[in-house]
């Protein structure tokens, strides 16, 4: 579900089902030599989560990016976001970003690490395809999670 | 010169009928082209979209066939991309979509190694039989929608989405 009115109250109506949040987490950088990298990674991490919040609306509430000026240590705001989560009934919380210094949080938080991509390269059917076989990396670190907890 | 001379009254009386008459047609076109306009209209929704899906490769296995549409939504235009699970039922080319009746998750045929032959929804283990049913004691409540299908120069095209007609109750 997205975080939208309209999802939001689904979610609320079902919260039973609804037990997993995606926290996108895109750095961003104004440095003239790579904004358009951090541009692209902060595209294809949108899109990627788009996408698998389309598979698993059913069981998946995706929030808006959390996004940090690059370089700034954010394990205290990762920390807060997941207690509020926690907090409010969800079982399961994944971060997921394309950033080195976000994956090194992995010990202490469920983050989901993926290269970026470049999508604006290319065109509809490409794109789709690249957004399918991550997808199909990805499923397996949710599956698993869910299946451990029954 | 001829003997049959039109006489003044008979040339005025051709002459009223005739502009009469154009003026009576440009009147009445109008009126005739707006009353039966409802028969000509386009219906926009509803279209049978083109998928690149020959008609005579499917099987009796469901295969994923995808569809991309243009989407408006205010003034924010996107190619919004679908797809649906289609097979062949003897000649019947049956499209199922895959949206789960449940909460709305995306089904995989197969999904699941311990469920041969049938639709499973990941989120939360719902099931589906090949034609779209529900299977009892598991989440969903409904069986899963169909959509229209057509055959163009051997290629599969999609139409609305209707509910399932396979699923007898």
């Amino acid at each position: 579900m997205q975080f939208h009115a309209k999802d939001v109250s689904d979610v609320l109506a079902n919260k039973t089902f609804i037990d997993t949040v995606i926290v996108p987490v895109i750095s961003i950088d104004f440095s003239e030599t790579t904004m358009i990298q951090s541009s692209s990674a902060a595209d294809y991490i949108t899109n990627l989560t788009n996408f698998i919040e389309h598979q698993f609306r059913g069981r998946i509430l995706l929030l808006p990016p959390m996004t940090y000026a690059s370089g700034i240590d954010q394990t205290a705001q990762l920390a807060q976001m997941q207690e509020k989560i926690i907090a409010a009934g969800f079982k399961h919380v994944f971060f997921m970003t394309s950033e080195h210094e976000i994956h090194k949080l992995n010990e202490q938080f469920a983050v989901i690490w993926l290269p970026a991509i470049p999508l604006e390269s290319m065109d509809n059917n490409m794109k789709q395809k690249i957004l399918e076989d991550q997808l199909a990396k990805v499923i397996p670190l949710f599956t698993d999670k869910w299946a451990n907890q029954n | 010169m001829s003997n049959n001379r039109v006489s003044r009254r008979q040339f005025l009386n051709y002459t009223l009928t005739g502009v009469g008459g154009f003026m009576a047609a440009g009147m009445l076109t109008p009126m005739i082209r707006f009353a039966i306009d409802p028969v000509l209209q386009h219906k926009g929704a509803g279209d049978f979209l083109p998928t690149s899906q020959k008609v005579a490769e499917l099987t009796d296995t469901p295969v994923k066939v995808s569809f991309s549409f243009e989407q408006v939504d205010a003034w924010y235009k996107s190619e919004v991309s679908a797809m649906a699970w289609v097979y062949k039922e003897g000649d019947k080319v049956i499209a199922l979509s895959p949206v789960c009746k449940h909460l709305g998750c995306t089904v995989g045929w197969e999904g699941s190694p311990s469920h041969k032959n049938e639709f499973f929804c990941a989120c939360h283990a719902g099931r589906y039989t090949k034609d779209g049913g529900n299977i009892e004691g598991t989440p969903p409540q409904g069986p899963l929608d169909q959509y229209e299908v057509e055959e163009k120069d051997g290629l599969l095209y999609l139409g609305p989405i209707i509910p399932n007609t396979l699923v007898k109750k």
